[in-house]
C-alpha cells in the first residue's frame, strides 16, 4: 500500500471539516457575487458605481418616484419592483444605485484585502527567512526594525500613513502614486502587517534551520539561497496558507476602518468601508445603508475566518490538539494536569 | 466741551454696557465654560492668515482691528463700528487718506499696552506672511513696494505713540477701506510678534476672550481676557464682555455626533451646519428654542482652472454651465441651499436675478462636442465635509457624464483651501469652494475672487485664475468709488459679464444653522452676518 502525501491528507481532514467547507463556500459565493458587479450594472441596474441619479425619478410598479426627494432623503430598496433598478435603495443624496456600489465596493474590499496580504505575506517570508537563516547581525537589525513598527498600534499608524498619503500621494524615485489610488491604502495594510507575519516565520525557520534536513543539504554542498528557498520555504507552506487566509480578514476588516474614517480608500472608489462611512452620515434615517456593507465584511470576514482555522487545523492537526490542550478540552480523564 | 460731552457718553455706555451684563440681558447665569464643536480645526488660528468663516467666528472675540462689525444679528449686523480705534476713520475729500485716533490705556492680555505703531507693525506681519488678506492692503502707499522686499516699512502708514494717531495714505480711493479696517488680518498683534503662522502658540488677545490652548486637529480654549475687565472693556463698550467664562471647543468630524451630543446635552454648541440628513428632523424638533436658520451672504460655486486647458477654452466652461443642474445640489443639500447662477447672491447691493445658463445636458453635450477639448484629464478636488463631498461628487459624474476623464480628489476639510489655493499644488483643474462676505459690498465678490491681481502663488482666492485686463479695471475703478445705485448697477453688470465667460459655475446661497442645546439661552445668541455666531452673546440659561 502507498503511503499519502502530507496534502493529500490535509485534503481529507478538510473535507471532513464540514463547517469551514459552508464557510469557504461562503466565501466564494461572495466573491462570485462582486465579481458579477459589471453584468448587474450593465444588464439589470443600467448604472455605474460613481452615476449620480439625484434629480431623477424611476417608475415603481406604474409610479414614478424621486430617486431623491426635495428634502435630500434617498429611495428606499425597490427590489425587483424598477426591473432591479435600485434594488437596495439609492445610497444617499447624490442618488447612487446601493446594489451597484456594494458589487463594486466588494471587489475593492476583497482585492485589497488579498493583495496587501500577498504582499506582507512575501515581505514577512524572505525577511523571516533572512533573520531565522543567517541570525546574527541580519536577525538583530530585521527584528530590531520590525519591532519599530510594532510599537506603534497597528490602526494608530495606518491612519497617520492614510492621512499623510492621502493628499500629496506617494513619491518613491520614479513611482509616483496619487492620493486618491487604491495602491496607497494596499501598501499601507501590507507595510503595518509585515512585523504581525515576519515574528512567527522567523521563529518557525530558527527551529527548521536545526533540523536534519537542513544539515543534510549543507552537506551536500547547498549554498544559503538555495537552502533558504529550496529547503526552508518548502517546509514553511503550511504555516504561510494559514498565516495568508487569516490575514486578509484581519486586512479587510483594518482597510474598512481606515476607509471608515475616510484615510483608506478615497473617492471615487468605493469599498464596504467607505460606504458605512457614508451610510453613517444617514443612520438615523436610512439604516440600511450602513447595516448592508456591515453585514457583507461580518459575513467575508468570517468566511475566510472560519475557513483559515479550517484549513490550519487540516495542515497542522498538531496545533489543534495543541489548542484544545490549552484550552482544557482534550486531557484524557484522570489525567493529572 | 466736545471732549467732555465724549467722555460723558462713554462713561454712560460702559454703565449700560455693565448694567446690561450684570443683568444677564435676558435673565441668563454669567459664568460658566461653554462647549462647542467645530466639524474641522479652522484653517488658521492667526488673524493675519485666516480666511475662512470658521477661523473669523473663533478670533471675532479675541483679536480686534481698529473697527469691528457690530455684535448684532442681521442688517444691524454689517455696520461697521469702531473698535480699538475711538471712532470711524476721518476720510480726506480726495478719498486717500484715513485717519483714526488709537483708544487710550488698551492693553494686550500679556499686559502690554497696545500702541499706535502695532497697527503698522500687524500691517508689515501680514503682508511678511503673505497673507490671502494682502491684496486688500496693497492699495496704501509704500505697501507694494514693502511686499516686495523694496522698503524696510509701508511709508503710507504714519503712526504716532503718543497721541494714538494713524494716518493711512491710499494710492488710489477706495471706497470699501472702511470695511477693510474691520477685518480680522489687520487685527493689531504687538509690535515684535513673529511673522509665522501662530496657530499653536496664540498671539496676546485685545478682546474679550484669550486663546489659551490651541491644538490643531483637536480643538482650542478660552479663558477670558484677564486685562478686558481692568481696561478695555471701559474703553470698547462696542464689543460685549461675554457672559461666559470659559468656551472650550473640540473637534468632532462627524456632524451627525455633533447633533447627538447637543441633543444629549454632552456640548452646548455646534458651529458646523447640522448635517443635510438631520436637517429637517432637527428643525421640525427644535426650531424656535435651541435651533434657529441663519441667512448669511455667501456663494456656493464649481470653479473652472481658467488659465490652462480644457478650461482655457470658454465654450467648455459654458457647457459645464449647462450641465449642472443647481436642482440637484439644492436635495443634496437637503433643502438648506437656494438656487442661483449668477455671481453677485442675493441680498447683496447690486444683485439682479439672471440665469443665462438654464440646465439643459443636451445643449451642454452639443457645445462640448463642438469645442472638442483635446485634454480631457481633469482633477476635482472637493474636501470632506458633508455635504460639500456629495456637491464635488456630483460635479465630478456630471464633468464625466459630459465627456470627461474626470477624477475626484477629496481632502481633509482642514487644509483644503490652502491645498487648492496653492500655486505648487498639481492638478487643480476644477472643483467645489464657497465664498462667504469679508463685508457687505459687491466688489467683495469680484476683487478677491476674480480679479488678476488676486492670483497669488499661495492661500490663492482666485482659484479660477480669471485675469481679463478689461474687467480688472473696471473691478478697480468700482473699488474705488463710494457705493451708490449708479456703482450697483455697474456691478449687476459686471456679474453678468463674468458669467458671460462662466470661469465658475455658481449654484446656490447657503443658510447655516445655530444648534444649541438645552441649556443655551438661544434668543442671546447672535449671529453676525459676517463674522458668524458671536461668542460674547452665549449664555446659560
Amino acid at each position: 500500500m502507498s503511503g499519502r502525501s502530507p496534502w493529500y491528507l490535509a485534503y481529507r481532514r478538510l473535507r471532513r471539516n464540514r463547517v469551514a467547507l459552508a464557510f469557504g463556500a461562503l466565501f466564494v459565493a461572495i466573491v462570485v457575487f462582486v465579481l458579477a458587479a459589471p453584468l448587474w450594472a450593465t444588464q439589470v441596474a443600467h448604472t455605474g458605481p460613481t452615476a449620480t441619479h439625484t434629480t431623477e425619478r424611476v417608475e415603481v410598479d406604474g409610479e414614478k418616484r424621486e430617486v431623491v426627494n426635495r428634502e435630500g432623503k434617498p429611495i428606499g430598496p425597490l427590489w425587483l419592483g424598477a426591473g432591479g433598478r435600485f434594488f437596495l435603495g439609492a445610497d444617499g443624496r447624490l442618488g447612487r444605485d446601493e446594489m451597484v456600489r456594494l458589487m463594486y465596493g466588494g471587489r475593492i474590499s476583497i482585492f485589497i484585502g488579498f493583495l496587501s496580504t500577498l504582499l506582507a505575506t512575501v515581505l514577512a517570508t524572505v525577511l523571516g527567512l533572512l533573520a531565522g537563516y543567517y541570525r546574527g547581525w541580519t536577525d538583530a537589525v530585521i527584528s530590531r526594525t520590525l519591532d519599530v513598527i510594532w510599537a506603534f498600534p497597528v490602526t494608530l499608524l495606518a491612519i497617520a500613513l492614510g492621512l499623510a498619503l492621502a493628499v500629496g500621494g506617494l513619491r518613491i524615485g520614479p513611482l509616483h502614486l496619487s492620493g486618491s489610488s487604491i495602491w496607497i491604502p494596499i501598501l499601507i495594510l501590507a507595510f503595518v502587517y509585515t512585523p504581525y507575519m515576519a515574528r512567527p516565520i522567523r521563529a518557525e525557520v530558527l527551529s527548521l534551520r536545526e533540523r536534519e534536513f537542513v544539515e543534510a543539504a549543507v552537506a551536500q554542498g547547498a549554498g544559503p539561497l538555495r537552502v533558504m528557498f529550496g529547503e526552508l520555504l518548502p517546509n514553511l507552506v503550511s504555516t504561510l496558507i494559514v498565516f495568508f487566509t487569516l490575514g486578509v480578514a484581519n486586512l479587510m476588516l483594518l482597510e474598512a476602518t481606515l476607509s471608515f474614517l475616510g484615510v483608506g480608500v478615497q473617492p471615487p472608489n468605493t469599498s464596504w468601508g467607505t460606504m458605512i462611512g457614508g451610510g453613517f452620515e444617514l443612520i438615523s434615517t436610512a439604516p440600511l445603508l450602513t447595516v448592508i456593507p456591515g453585514a457583507m465584511i461580518l459575513l467575508t470576514v468570517l468566511s475566510v475566518n472560519v475557513f483559515g482555522e479550517g484549513l490550519r487545523d487540516a495542515l497542522d492537526p498538531k496545533s489543534k490538539i495543541r489548542l484544545e490542550a490549552h484550552a482544557g478540552i482534550a486531557e484524557p480523564e484522570g489525567t493529572a494536569v | 466741551m466736545r471732549k467732555l460731552q465724549a467722555a460723558l457718553g462713554i462713561a454712560v455706555l460702559t454703565m449700560v454696557a455693565i448694567g446690561l451684563s450684570a443683568c444677564g440681558g435676558s435673565g441668563g447665569k454669567e459664568g460658566g465654560t461653554l462647549t462647542g464643536t467645530y466639524a474641522s480645526f479652522p484653517d488658521y488660528l492667526d488673524p493675519a492668515l485666516s480666511y475662512t468663516a470658521e477661523g473669523w467666528t473663533a478670533m471675532y472675540d479675541t483679536y480686534l482691528p481698529l473697527l469691528t462689525y457690530k455684535h448684532a444679528d442681521g442688517e444691524e449686523g454689517s455696520e461697521v463700528v469702531p473698535a480699538l480705534a475711538e471712532s470711524l476713520p476721518k476720510i480726506s475729500p480726495d478719498g486717500k487718506t484715513y485717519t483714526l485716533t488709537l483708544r487710550s490705556g488698551l492693553k494686550y492680555s500679556d499686559g502690554k499696552p497696545v500702541k499706535a505703531s502695532d497697527f503698522a507693525s500687524t500691517v508689515e506681519r501680514m503682508f511678511k506672511l503673505n497673507s490671502p488678506g494682502a491684496p486688500f492692503y496693497e492699495g496704501i502707499v509704500g505697501a507694494e513696494e514693502f511686499a516686495a522686499g523694496k522698503s524696510d516699512s509701508i511709508a503710507g502708514i504714519k503712526t504716532d505713540d503718543k497721541t494714538g494717531k494713524i494716518t493711512i495714505e491710499l494710492t488710489q480711493p477706495r471706497g470699501t477701506f472702511t470695511n477693510e479696517l474691520a477685518m480680522l488680518f489687520v487685527a493689531l498683534l504687538p509690535s515684535g510678534t513673529p511673522a509665522k503662522n501662530l496657530t499653536t502658540e496664540p498671539p496676546p488677545a485685545t478682546g474679550p476672550y484669550e486663546i489659551v490652548k490651541s491644538e490643531p486637529g483637536r480643538g482650542w480654549s478660552y479663558a477670558r481676557n484677564p486685562q478686558w475687565a481692568k481696561t478695555n472693556a471701559a474703553q470698547i463698550p462696542e464689543v460685549p464682555s461675554g457672559h461666559v467664562d470659559k468656551i472650550e471647543i473640540s473637534i468632532v468630524r462627524n456632524s451627525a455626533t455633533q447633533v447627538n451630543e447637543i441633543e444629549r446635552d454632552q456640548a452646548n454648541w455646534m458651529q458646523t451646519i447640522v448635517p443635510a440628513d438631520l436637517y429637517n428632523k432637527v428643525k421640525d424638533r427644535y426650531d424656535g428654542t435651541q435651533f434657529r436658520v441663519e441667512r448669511p451672504i455667501n456663494l456656493y460655486y464649481f470653479f473652472m482652472n481658467t488659465a490652462k486647458p480644457p478650461f482655457d477654452d470658454v465654450k467648455v466652461r459654458q457647457a459645464v454651465n449647462y450641465a449642472v443642474d443647481p436642482a440637484a445640489l439644492e436635495r443634496i443639500y437637503a433643502g438648506a441651499l437656494s438656487a442661483t447662477h449668477q455671481i453677485l447672491p442675493e441680498g447683496m447691493p447690486g444683485h439682479e436675478a439672471f440665469n443665462l445658463y438654464p440646465h439643459d445636458m443636451a445643449k451642454a453635450k452639443a457645445m462640448f462636442k463642438e469645442a472638442n477639448p483635446s485634454d480631457r484629464k481633469i482633477t476635482v478636488w472637493t474636501d470632506n465635509e458633508s455635504p460639500n463631498d456629495e456637491a464635488g461628487a456630483y460635479f465630478n459624474d456630471v464633468l464625466n457624464k459630459l465627456g470627461f476623464d474626470a477624477k475626484l480628489k477629496t481632502i481633509n476639510a482642514d487644509n483644503y483651501f490652502g491645498v487648492i489655493g496653492n500655486a505648487s499644488t498639481p492638478d487643480v483643474d476644477a472643483g467645489w469652494t464657497d465664498w462667504y462676505q469679508d463685508y457687505p459690498h459687491p466688489n467683495d465678490f469680484f476683487q478677491p475672487l476674480l480679479a488678476g491681481e488676486s492670483i497669488l502663488p499661495a492661500y490663492n482666492t482666485n482659484v479660477a485664475q480669471v485675469d481679463v485686463p478689461e474687467l480688472n479695471a473696471k473691478i478697480a475703478k468700482l473699488g474705488e468709488e463710494q457705493l451708490g445705485p449708479e456703482q450697483e448697477a455697474e456691478y449687476a453688470k459686471l456679474d453678468r459679464e463674468y458669467m458671460e465667460l462662466a470661469p465658475w459655475v455658481p449654484y446656490g446661497t447657503n443658510t447655516v444653522s445655530t444648534f444649541v442645546d438645552s441649556e443655551i439661552e438661544l434668543d442671546s445668541v447672535i449671529f453676525n452676518p459676517t463674522m458668524g455666531q458671536d461668542l460674547t452673546s452665549f449664555q446659560f440659561k
